[in-house]
Formats: structure tokens, C-alpha cells, sequence
């Protein structure tokens, strides 16, 4: 039996830990991904990607506000979010 | 005694197991005629202030945010701290108690402000926890030194979280008390239709449930039992697993199962609700806490309650409440033979896993019941009130 190192934490989830601290939980204070991409210094693209996984795994909800395309952390996110910091 | 609890986490916003912790403080504390206050942070869909069991529930928004994690940490502080500042100008708090280090910064601040004591209780360490590799990690060790520093007492859950405390921190034994976590046993009365649950759970009535509940994070050693599933299933084919619970290291554990070749025989579920687990938590077989690092280990606890045979690894605070092979059965920690031995042992004579289920309802009803810990916490209360500490 061989292990494997533990892995450092995903780069979507450092996305989703952002999100949260930034206060990205209720949708008057939503983001968009290029709201994001400016916070993480990472580009549009790929915040994208990442938004398209937490999406499929119910840790981000995808919201309408005023024409734009915006983002916010559910509940479950918020909670795997923690796990980071407990 | 008026009583003001911050943490960063109570009920519905429940990470590990802290929110259970001071929720079943709190109310056992309520009914035995304290006032109690707590301050935290909000949550989608939990108000801003409620009762509930006359307990008074302040959770706190914080205003502005910021992508770095200690920044908003402080931040939150900041406004945990005006909330508790707002309130004290109604209620004449005589004691605050703190837990864990997210809210030490506001919780120190409003104890000079008020000029009443502080307790502290420590349910880990981050040097426990994940050890001191980066910057942030020094930070937070550093506000847990400053929480031991500035309290009047700390509270631990077990012996070994105290002689972590005192030889990482420097802190006098004396400054340390241990009591332990309480659980409410009434939540695992009464009878569940466990066929249909673990149906639900696609488990077939042939197969064996062994159970797994934690946050998916390194300290809690799931990798370990994962790594046992080929060894368990070799004597035991009918042997399922599911593990509750989620967290940033549930992909790496998914890739672990897949590369085992028994991943069908796995299930994660994610986070579930609190009654989908209890009765989960009765429908099993075993419950298995293989964790590496564990102050106390109250999901063990838990199991005892539910009339489940528990599988722990030796470490930390599940030690001191589970008597090997009496109130269950210990393996050794990132072992997975230990632990598949432990899982064959009791699958192995139901006899004695009844016996074990017996003696560990004994010891969770005597010694873990929230209203004897309440009782205990409010005399040392009362000990730093007057001064006597």
C-alpha cells in the first residue's frame, strides 16, 4: 500500500474561501467572476472553471441581479468553507 | 449568573463540533436558571437576534469583508465587539466565556472594557490541528497564546488537550480545567425504522453499515480507514462504508477510494441534516473515528448514545471515554490493518458488541449528560467571579 502526500487545498475552494471572507453570501453582496478575477489576481477563465465546479458541487449558486451575472456561497459552501479554518 | 458565550459558531451554522457544544452548553445552562447570551455570526436564513429556549442569540454581520483570511477575521471581531458593546449597555454580563480562538480578539477587547472575567475554553490548537508550517498557522498560535494569557480560566475537554495546552503555551496546570464535552442522549431515543433508512442509504439488509462521520480534513485520519476497506472486505464482502460529512479534503479522500477498487462499496454524502443523522447514526453497524488528531472526539460520543459499537483510534480525548474493549474498541492511529482489525473484531461476535453498546450508554448517561457539565462550568463561573482564581 502506497500513500500519497496529502495534496495542498484546490485552487477552486481558495476561490470559494475568497468568496466568503469577501462576504459573498447574500445576493445584495454577490460577485461576478470578473469582480472575482480582480480579487484573486487569477483571469476570467478560469475563475469561470472554477465557478462551473463549485456550481456542480452546491457550494456556489448562481444568480440574475440587475442584468448581471452574479455569484454567492450556499449554506453548504459556507460550511465546507470552515472545515478550512477548524 | 449572566453569561455572555462568543463563538464563532452556534446552530444553524455548525462546522465541527463547537456550534453542538455550546448550543448544549448553553441550554442546559438556560434551565438551570442562568441568562445567557450568545454572540456570533450570521448565517442565510438564521435572524439576527432570536430566543430560543430563553437563550438570547445575537448574530452579528460583518459590514465589510475581505478576501484574506485573518483580515476578515479581524474584521468580524470588530463587529461581534460593537454588538456585545451595544448589548452590555442592557445587561450587566457578569462573566464571558469564549470559544476557541476566532473570537478572542473581540471577546479580550470587550473583557477589559467591561472589566469582568474571562473563560476560555480551548477545543484544540492549531499546533494539534495542522501544525505550524505557515505564517498564518504562527498567527494563529499566537492568538491562542494570547487567549491563555488573557483569560482567568480555560476550559479543556480532556487530559490531553491540557497537557497540550500547558506545555505548548506555558500555562500553569492550575489555570487549567478540564471538563469534558456533554451530549444530549434524549436525541438517540426512541426507535427507528433502520431498514428503511439504510435502504435510503442503498444498503442492502444483508450488508454491513459501517459508519464514518466527520469533517473531511487531514486530522480526522479518514484516509486511513479508506485504506482499510480492502483489508476489512477481504473477510468481510459484506461490508459497506458511508462516510457524513464534507470538507477541502473530500477529493483527495474520493481519488484514495477510487484507487482502492472498492470505491462502489463507499459512499459520500456530503453534509446531511442533523436528524437524517441520528437516525443514520442508529441504522449502522459500527461507527468508525479513525482521526490522527483529536482533542476530545465527541461523534464517538455520539455513537456510545446511539447504541452503536465504536471503533476509535488512540488518540487524544477518546482515551479517556473509551475503555478498550469495554465501552468500545481502540486501534492504533494511521494504521489501516489496526483499524480493520478493530472493524472484524466487533462484526465478529454480536454478543460482546451488545455488551460493549451497553456498558458505553452506561458511561455517556453517568458522566457526558449536558446537565452535570453545565453544573460543573457554572461553579467555575462562579470560582472566577469572585475572584477566587
Amino acid at each position: 500500500m502506497s500513500f500519497t502526500p496529502p495534496p495542498q487545498v484546490p485552487e477552486e475552494f481558495r476561490v470559494l474561501s475568497m468568496m466568503h471572507n469577501i462576504g459573498a453570501i447574500s445576493p445584495e453582496r454577490s460577485l461576478s467572476a470578473e469582480e472575482l478575477a480582480q480579487w484573486t489576481g487569477m483571469d476570467v477563465a478560469t475563475v469561470k472553471s472554477y465557478l462551473q465546479k463549485l456550481r456542480e458541487g452546491g457550494y456556489v449558486e448562481f444568480l440574475q441581479m440587475a442584468g448581471a451575472e452574479k455569484y454567492i456561497v450556499t449554506r453548504i459552501g459556507i460550511m465546507k468553507v470552515l472545515t478550512l479554518y477548524s | 449568573m449572566r453569561i455572555a458565550m462568543i463563538t464563532w459558531e452556534y446552530p444553524p451554522r455548525i462546522v465541527g463540533g463547537i456550534a453542538r457544544h455550546c448550543e448544549g452548553l448553553a441550554k442546559a445552562l438556560s434551565k438551570q436558571g442562568h441568562e445567557i447570551h450568545i454572540f456570533t455570526l450570521d448565517f442565510p436564513g438564521a435572524p439576527d437576534y432570536e430566543e430560543d429556549e430563553g437563550i438570547r442569540i445575537y448574530r452579528t454581520r460583518s459590514e465589510i469583508g475581505h478576501p484574506n483570511f485573518l483580515t476578515w477575521v479581524l474584521l468580524f471581531n470588530h463587529f461581534i465587539e460593537k454588538r456585545m458593546a451595544g448589548a452590555s449597555r442592557l445587561v450587566n454580563f457578569d462573566v464571558l466565556h469564549v470559544h476557541d480562538w476566532l473570537t478572542a480578539p473581540c471577546s479580550i477587547g470587550f473583557k477589559h472594557f467591561i472589566k469582568k472575567p474571562l473563560v476560555f475554553t480551548a477545543h484544540s490548537t492549531e499546533h494539534g490541528r495542522s501544525g505550524l508550517h505557515i505564517p498564518d498557522s504562527f498567527t494563529i498560535d499566537g492568538l491562542e497564546w494570547w487567549s491563555t494569557y488573557e483569560a482567568n480560566k480555560i476550559i479543556v475537554a480532556s487530559g490531553s488537550m491540557k497537557g497540550e495546552v500547558c506545555g505548548h503555551f506555558n500555562v500553569p496546570d492550575s489555570k487549567v480545567d478540564i471538563i469534558p464535552n456533554g451530549i444530549d442522549a434524549s436525541k438517540y431515543e426512541g426507535s427507528v425504522d433502520k431498514g428503511a433508512v439504510r435502504s435510503r442509504f442503498g444498503i442492502q439488509p444483508h450488508e454491513k453499515l459501517i459508519l464514518c462521520v466527520g469533517r473531511l480534513v487531514p486530522q480526522k485520519g479518514i484516509e486511513y480507514l479508506i485504506h482499510a476497506v480492502p483489508i476489512v472486505v477481504r473477510r468481510r464482502p459484506e461490508a459497506k462504508f458511508i462516510v457524513v460529512g464534507d470538507g477541502w479534503y473530500r477529493d483527495h479522500l474520493e481519488w484514495i477510494a477510487n484507487a482502492t477498487g472498492h470505491r462502489w462499496r463507499i459512499t459520500f454524502t456530503g453534509f446531511i441534516p442533523d436528524w437524517d443523522l441520528v437516525q443514520l447514526t442508529k441504522s449502522a453497524d459500527m461507527l468508525v473515528v479513525p482521526s490522527i488528531y483529536e482533542p476530545f472526539g465527541i461523534v464517538a460520543l455520539e455513537g456510545m448514545a446511539a447504541g452503536v459499537p465504536v471503533v476509535a483510534t488512540q488518540v487524544g480525548g477518546l482515551t479517556e471515554f473509551i475503555q478498550h474493549d469495554r465501552t468500545g474498541v481502540l486501534a492504533y492511529p494511521r494504521n489501516p490493518e489496526s483499524i480493520a482489525w478493530g472493524i472484524d473484531y466487533v462484526l465478529s461476535n454480536q454478543g460482546h458488541a451488545d455488551w460493549l453498546v451497553k456498558n458505553a450508554r452506561d458511561i455517556v448517561q453517568k458522566a457526558y449528560s449536558w446537565e452535570a457539565i453545565a453544573k460543573r462550568t457554572a461553579r467555575l463561573y462562579e470560582e472566577v467571579i469572585e475572584g477566587k482564581r
